[in-house]
């Protein structure tokens, strides 16, 4: 199962109301907040930042007016933060963070430890760059993080952050691993915007309590966690989580279609606009810049749109299967708003191996770093670059 | 082996631990551990962070414990426990005890923020530090538990300062019960560790660690040391309730420091011919502490409070 | 060596501070810089522990190295500590043609079909030889190489500096002990031998079955057992206060029972050795409490108190009559201490024996020398009574010699005491008598004394006879008055019956010694006494008194009792001079067939627990002439426990409990015991301030210190090491309060 799933929320809320949802004005992180409540999550461990900070401040404020069953303890850092979900995931709650920038980073350690320990936790990365300070929109904190073992998506709306959030638990307790839900920071943060927002009952339907029995502390059956392994069993356990990292794009893919059946929205690893025989150009985005893409491509008939959503492991399988109605001449053109301190961005270098053998030629483009705005303009000025000029360089910084 | 029929004097009546450790000769943390699985039972959950203990607790598959053991990060063993804790509770389980087993590296020095977060926020955990006053896991380097004249790998010709006055951290949190203690002394050891254990909030314990290779001294000395430790008053026992500081034992005899001091290695370069002024150094250091001591027991114990 | 064939792979095994890792870091280092080869040194990088198995590994070659691997096939296999050879997978996968390389004292030829080539080096020996490491552990990693060197052919001289340059500290000891090494291999070629592969015994983990591993398999599936290099046993050893009793009582063992309240059980034991518990328990001098290494600690325990607690504690039980077994009849000469234990042990052996007495009652010089305010004539009947009633035969009154004796049995044993006081050459007068014959016509004659209430006496002397006879006339209202030649501390009486003397009233003059006598007025003499300041020691140890020039002062005195020592009658032997000795004596002239044995104050001794024990000695010994067996007294040979042996960590300070001494305010004719008794609780109180040298009981302090649960209680309910699991740390052997655990090789 590799199809393109939609996943334009703008879309969808155009349609009526679905049953058991109401609809309501929400900035990304207030959606990022009650689907933590929709969830169930019963800790919550928290430490400010901008601009993930009012997730927690919403969420304690709820916790604090007893909306939401949970505990929520104030920890001393992000690795505390991350630290403390770890020993809470592995007494078997399903717990939830939130954080940004300098906070993941200082995380780093655990995010390793937290994967290798397969964790089903869920965290909320609301992007934004290290230093010189700068609190806007930037993915470079999460995208540093690809190899830490966490599945990752990138979402565009706040609708899509509060679905997300409610796939990513069913995603991360079904295979043992911990998921990131990536949001652009005021783009998606502090944007409020309508959002159908689904009953408890719909989120319970899909989303039964965490069902993990084997891997979790259980003071009857006494035993440790994370000690010491020798080489060869090290290795084996690698090999099986990598057996596990093979199912994400395939689960995600069927996490979304259930997704849809339930409330109505489908979601996928990938979304593809636009795509065929006849398409010169496909612009390959993720997260907030996907929408002002959209509105542009209406002008373009011949210019595409591939969505990634499910960045980390990277959907190969889907990227492939969305190109494979365009022409052989078709050109990709990534749009980066992460530096890895590499000439080319993390989502060109990840589309390239995607494509590896394929006859199409990808350029890229570096956009938008430190939240440096992406308009309708700099979408016309990527659409425009002139591949087919040798003077063209395979990777333009766009300004 | 079958057990017959333990004499009363067994201070452990049921091993809640397993033999075959893989400790030094002559450590004192699986000795540590035996006594505080002893006191704490098995409905025990035990945090351990980066130190000696993570490899002394079991190689996989084995585990040391009669009991749960999360192994956690080098910083994080407090934060990891609080996670641990909030989430037992949430689960009904408010009476299995989360107990941290930590070094003084993961203590003093890269642990301190987590451990006084916790510390701070009260919870419910009791952290227990075995301060062998060095990284002696990855081979003796200098911890800011490391006291003043000891050689380490990374202080090669002797510390110059003296360690962290940790318990003056700890006692700084407000916590409902905090002491030291020493493996010598059990029956204080293991009073110690009833008292934690009674008590609720965050509790905090450090116990002087004999380690052979670290130290350097024999093995069969060990307890000796740690016993002469006391009685120079180099390594006092102390305790507080409530905020009430007592100093818990005081050694018969006015002990010179270097009765500790000669039979370790790792001072014996103050032992020179030439050096006397190291040990007349620590011998203040120690005499100030003591006097330190005795006031602040005078100071709580006259103050009004509750 | 210049060149190699082929590469060398070589294997190391070690324990955690062997120092292997530096010795293969070395050995790369001189075959790099001194001969010009590729090299390849790494250690299995693991969790090194003191004393657990390691592994390190070494390649030589002429060629550059291409490999960056284990070693699974070596060519040479080298092993450190000879204990890790009980690994059967040690040597897998080592060539047809491999090379074994031990550090062991044992030939080559030990380790047959191990290799192709065996080669054995004593490394421990010569390591410790030059102080590298400690007996735990000795450092032994110079000595390989010296012997790695052997082997490969290269020269030792070559390494030298460079192993000195090397090495962390004592460079000379560490290229000696290489140099040592070098040249003191043994070799054997097993032409035989052929590569073998077994399984290892390490948990290796299954195929994972979980997506994470889990850690709940117990960890006693780690026998650090092997990691021991030297092990702690239980070994009890000798108790001073055991030793020191010449009676070998059990001393140790009746305080134990005692602490435990279990005096019927104390009383046995002290029965084995010494029949007299109640008597010894007033009389005895208490070598065991002298020697009490309690005494460094806070004050020796009071034995005698506690054995006369025992000894009073058991008078109702009577103990059974054994019946006589054995057809040889035995004479026992004398009824003291010596005579009687003697004649008891044999009854019990089943011998007939008869006991002959010279005086009208049983009990030797504890009847006549010593006086009942010390030991009350009813204790002293108790106990005798209690020999008889086992079917010793006692015949008082009765004064014989052993020709009258010949024939009639066939053994004779005298032991006659020494009852004949030794005078001082002062002249003959009245007014001078013996002591021993002063006490002995009081106890046994009640013959009224001359000495009358307000008369001056004057006793020579220092020993027990003294003070006694001082204590005697100062309850027949005179005043007494002891001279002696050398100080208080050189006196031989027993420290508290001086010290009751003093409080009574006797005083002393030491340092002071009679020269002659001259008659003075109204029947008194008047005593030229010398004054003496102390000398250089005597064969006995104590220092020789010397007179002090013009020191001469005169005491006029009413009565002088000498007190200066006793010799035997040599009556028994129908006053022929015999060199009288423990055991069996011949005679100049033999007076009998029947073989005599001599025991007692006459042998050696001259207190009733040295002639408890000497009679003791002489049953066993006419009991194995009798059996046609030969005897000689033995001695253990185990060590005897020092105070500094002793953890007195372990134990509370807690104050000793004097015997109770009343001192009547009136004496005259007051013979009442002065010494009391303690009260049950008193004496188990006492009992238990024990240290217990030498012995286990049970205290349990090895089990609570063991850092590796690897104490444990065995099904005869004795402490034992777990020695699976045992490192061989010693902290056991170090706080064990009594000494009880020691390192066994």
């Amino acid at each position: 199962m590799t199809e393109t799933r939609i996943t334009d929320t703008s879309e969808i809320r155009h349609t009526d109301l679905p049953p058991h949802h109401t609809k309501l004005v929400m900035k990304g992180n207030s959606a990022a907040a009650v689907a933590a409540k929709l969830c169930r999550v019963s800790l919550v461990t928290a430490y400010p930042i901008t601009p993930q900070t009012s997730i927690i401040e919403e969420i304690t404020t709820m916790i604090d007016r007893g909306e939401f069953d949970a505990t929520s303890v104030n920890m001393e850092s992000e690795h505390s933060v991350f630290a403390a979900l770890k020993g809470a995931s592995l007494v078997g709650e399903r717990v939830f963070t939130a954080t940004s920038g300098q906070g993941l980073l200082y995380a780093h350690e655990v995010l390793h430890a937290i994967a290798h320990m397969r964790l089903p936790i869920v965290a909320c990365n609301v992007g934004r760059p290290s230093f010189p300070w700068n609190i806007w929109a930037d993915q470079t904190d999460s995208i540093s993080q690809r190899d830490t073992g966490w599945v990752q998506f990138y979402c565009e709306s706040s609708q899509e952050v509060l679905d997300t959030v409610i796939q990513s638990y069913k995603l991360a307790e079904k295979l043992l691993l911990p998921v990131m839900v990536v949001l652009d920071a005021f783009y998606l943060s502090h944007t409020s915007e309508n959002v159908f927002l689904p009953h408890q009952n719909l989120v319970d339907e899909f989303l039964p309590p965490d069902q993990r029995s084997g891997n979790r502390v259980d003071t009857a059956q006494p035993r440790a966690f994370g000690g010491l392994v020798g080489p060869n069993t090290y290795d084996d356990y690698n090999k099986l989580y990598w057996d596990d990292v093979n199912k994400v794009e395939k689960v995600c893919n069927k996490t979304g279609s259930e997704f849809g059946k339930v409330f109505g929205r489908e979601y996928g690893a990938v979304e593809a606009v636009n795509i065929h025989k006849n398409t010169k150009k496909v612009l390959v985005t993720m997260a907030t810049i996907t929408t002002t893409v959209r509105e542009v491509l209406a002008c373009y008939p011949d210019i595409g749109l591939l969505k990634i959503r499910l960045f980390k492991p990277f959907p190969k399988k889907s990227v492939l299967n969305a190109l494979s109605t365009a022409g052989d001449d078709c050109n990709i053109i990534t749009i980066d708003r992460n530096f890895l301190g590499d000439t080319e961005g993390a989502l060109m270098q990840e589309m390239k191996r995607a494509l590896f053998g394929k006859t199409c030629k990808v350029f890229g483009v570096y956009a938008g770093l430190g939240g440096r705005d992406v308009s309708a303009d700099t979408i016309e000025k990527i659409i425009n670059l002139d591949v087919d000029s040798p003077h063209t360089e395979e990777v333009t910084w766009i300004r | 082996m079958k057990m017959m029929k333990p004499v009363n004097e067994f201070i452990i009546q049921k091993e809640n631990i397993f033999s075959g450790a893989l400790s030094c000769r002559g450590c004192g943390w699986t000795l540590l551990a035996r006594y505080v699985s002893h006191v704490m039972g098995e409905n025990t959950v035990y945090v351990v962070p980066a130190c000696c203990f993570s490899i002394i607790a079991g190689p996989n598959p084995m585990n040391l414990m009669k009991g749960t053991v999360v192994h956690t990060l080098f910083a994080a063993a407090a934060a990891t426990a609080t996670g641990v804790r909030h989430a037992l509770d949430r689960q009904g389980k408010t009476d299995t005890l989360v107990v941290v087993l930590a070094g003084d590296g993961g203590t003093f020095d890269i642990g301190l923020q987590a451990l006084s977060g916790a510390a701070a926020r009260q919870e419910n955990i009791i952290y227990i530090c075995n301060n062998n006053a060095a990284y002696m896991n990855t081979g003796v380097q200098s911890s800011t538990g490391t006291p003043s004249g000891a050689k380490t790998t990374t202080d090669p010709s002797g510390k110059k300062l003296p360690a962290k006055n940790l318990m003056g951290i700890v006692d700084a949190h407000h916590i409902p019960y905090y002491a030291t203690a020493s493996p010598a002394y059990l029956n204080d050891l293991v009073s110690k560790l009833e008292k934690a254990k009674d008590a609720s909030g965050f509790r905090f314990l450090m116990i002087d660690g004999p380690c052979p290779p670290g130290h350097k001294h024999d093995p069969e000395v060990s307890i000796e040391l740690t016993r002469l430790a006391v009685e120079t008053r180099y390594y006092p026992l102390i305790e507080s309730q409530d905020g009430d500081l007592i100093i818990s034992y005081l050694p018969k005899e006015n002990r010179p420091v270097s009765d500790y001091l000669k039979p370790q290695g790792r001072f014996a370069h103050l032992f020179g011919d030439t050096d006397t002024n190291g040990i007349r150094e620590i011998q203040k250091q120690v005499d100030d502490s003591w006097q330190r001591l005795l006031k602040m027991q005078e100071i709580t114990s006259s103050s009004v409070r509750k | 060596m210049t060149e190699l064939s082929k590469m060398i792979e070589i294997r190391g095994h070690a324990r955690g501070g062997q120092g292997m890792v530096t010795a293969f870091e070395m050995l790369a280092k001189i075959f790099s810089y001194r001969f010009g080869f590729e090299v390849q040194a790494f250690p299995f990088f693991g969790v090194e522990r003191t004393g657990a198995p390691i592994q390190a590994y070494l390649r030589i070659s002429s060629l550059p190295i291409r490999v960056r691997s284990y070693i699974y096939h070596p060519n040479m296999a080298i092993v450190f500590d000879e204990g890790l050879m009980e690994n059967p997978a040690l040597l897998n996968g080592l060539t047809p043609d491999g090379i074994l390389i031990i550090n062991t004292d044992k030939p080559p030829s030990d380790f047959k079909g191990k290799a192709h080539r065996i080669v054995t080096v004593p490394a421990t020996h010569i390591s410790v030889e030059r102080k590298l490491g400690s007996k735990s552990l000795p450092i032994v990693n110079a000595a390989m190489i010296g012997a790695v060197l052997k082997v490969l052919g290269a020269d030792i001289e070559e390494a030298e500096e460079l192993i000195k340059q090397e090495v962390p500290a004592k460079p000379e000891a560490n290229a000696d002990a290489a140099k040592a090494a070098y040249h003191s291999t043994s070799e054997l070629s097993d032409p035989l031998f052929s590569p073998h592969q077994v399984n290892g015994t390490a948990g290796q983990a299954s195929k994972p079955s979980s997506p994470m591993p889990f850690w709940d398999k117990p960890m006693s599936a780690n026998k650090t057992g092997s990691w021991r290099v030297v092990a702690p046993k239980y070994e009890t050893r000798q108790a001073p206060c055991s030793t020191n009793c010449p009676a070998g009582t059990d001393v140790r063992r009746f305080v134990d029972l005692a602490a435990k309240g279990k005096f019927d059980e104390a009383y046995q034991v002290i029965y084995e050795h010494n029949p007299f518990p109640a008597i010894c328990g007033r009389v005895c001098p208490h070598f065991c409490q002298h020697s009490c290494n309690r005494i460094y600690f806070d004050g020796n325990l009071n034995i005698g108190a506690i054995e006369r607690f025992i000894g009073d504690f058991a008078k109702s039980e009577p103990p059974a009559e054994v019946p006589a077994t054995k057809k040889e009849k035995i004479a026992v000469v004398g009824s003291g201490p010596a005579g009687l234990t003697a004649a008891l042990r044999l009854r019990s052996m089943g011998y007939p024996v008869t006991v002959y007495e010279a005086m009208p009652k049983a009990g030797g010089m504890m009847r006549s020398g010593i006086p009942r305010f010390r030991l009350p004539e009813n204790v002293l009947d108790d106990e005798i009574r209690r020999i008889e009633e086992q079917g010793v035969n006692i015949i008082t009154g009765k004064r014989v010699t052993i020709a009258e004796l010949d024939g009639k049995y066939s053994a004779i044993i005298t032991a006659v005491g020494s009852h004949v006081g030794m005078g001082l050459n002062l002249g003959s007068h009245e007014q001078v008598t013996d002591g021993i014959e002063f006490l002995r016509e009081l106890l046994i004659h009640q013959k009224s004394s001359k000495i009358k209430k307000g008369d001056t006496v004057a006793v020579i002397g220092g020993g027990n006879t003294a003070v006694d006879v001082a204590r005697t006339a100062l309850r027949y209202g005179a005043v007494p008055t002891i001279f002696y030649r050398r100080t208080k501390q050189e006196m031989p009486a027993i420290a508290h019956e001086v010290e009751e003397a003093l409080r009574e009233g006797v005083v002393i003059e030491f340092l002071t010694a009679p020269v002659h006598l001259e008659p003075a007025t109204s029947g008194r003499l008047n005593m030229a006494v010398q004054m003496m300041e102390l000398g250089e020691p005597d064969d006995s140890g104590r220092r020789r008194p010397v007179p002090v020039p013009g020191s001469e002062k005169m005491v006029p005195v009413d009565h002088i009792i000498t007190a200066i020592g006793q010799r035997t009658d040599p009556f028994v032997f129908s006053n022929q001079t015999v060199k009288a000795h423990q055991g069996r004596i011949e005679l100049d002239e033999p007076q009998t067939r029947t073989p005599v044995f001599c025991a007692g104050d006459m042998a050696w001794g001259g207190t009733v627990v040295e002639a408890i024990g000497s009679g003791n000695d002489v049953a066993k010994e006419t009991d194995a002439f009798l059996r046609g067996i030969p005897w000689k007294k033995e001695d253990s040979t185990l060590p005897v426990t020092g105070y500094d042996e002793i953890n007195t960590a372990w134990f509370m300070p807690a104050p000793g409990h004097a015997t109770p001494v009343t001192i009547p305010g009136n004496l005259l004719n007051n013979f009442d015991e002065v010494a009391g008794g303690l009260s049950r609780e008193t004496v188990m109180d006492e009992a238990q301030r024990c240290l217990h040298c030498g012995e286990c009981f049970n205290c349990g302090n090895c089990f609570n210190f063991c850092p590796d649960a690897a104490i444990y209680i065995d099904e005869e309910n004795r402490l034992r090491v777990n020695y699976d699991y045992c490192k061989g740390c010693g902290v056991c052997v170090r706080e064990c309060p009594s000494s009880a655990i020691h390192y066994s090789e």
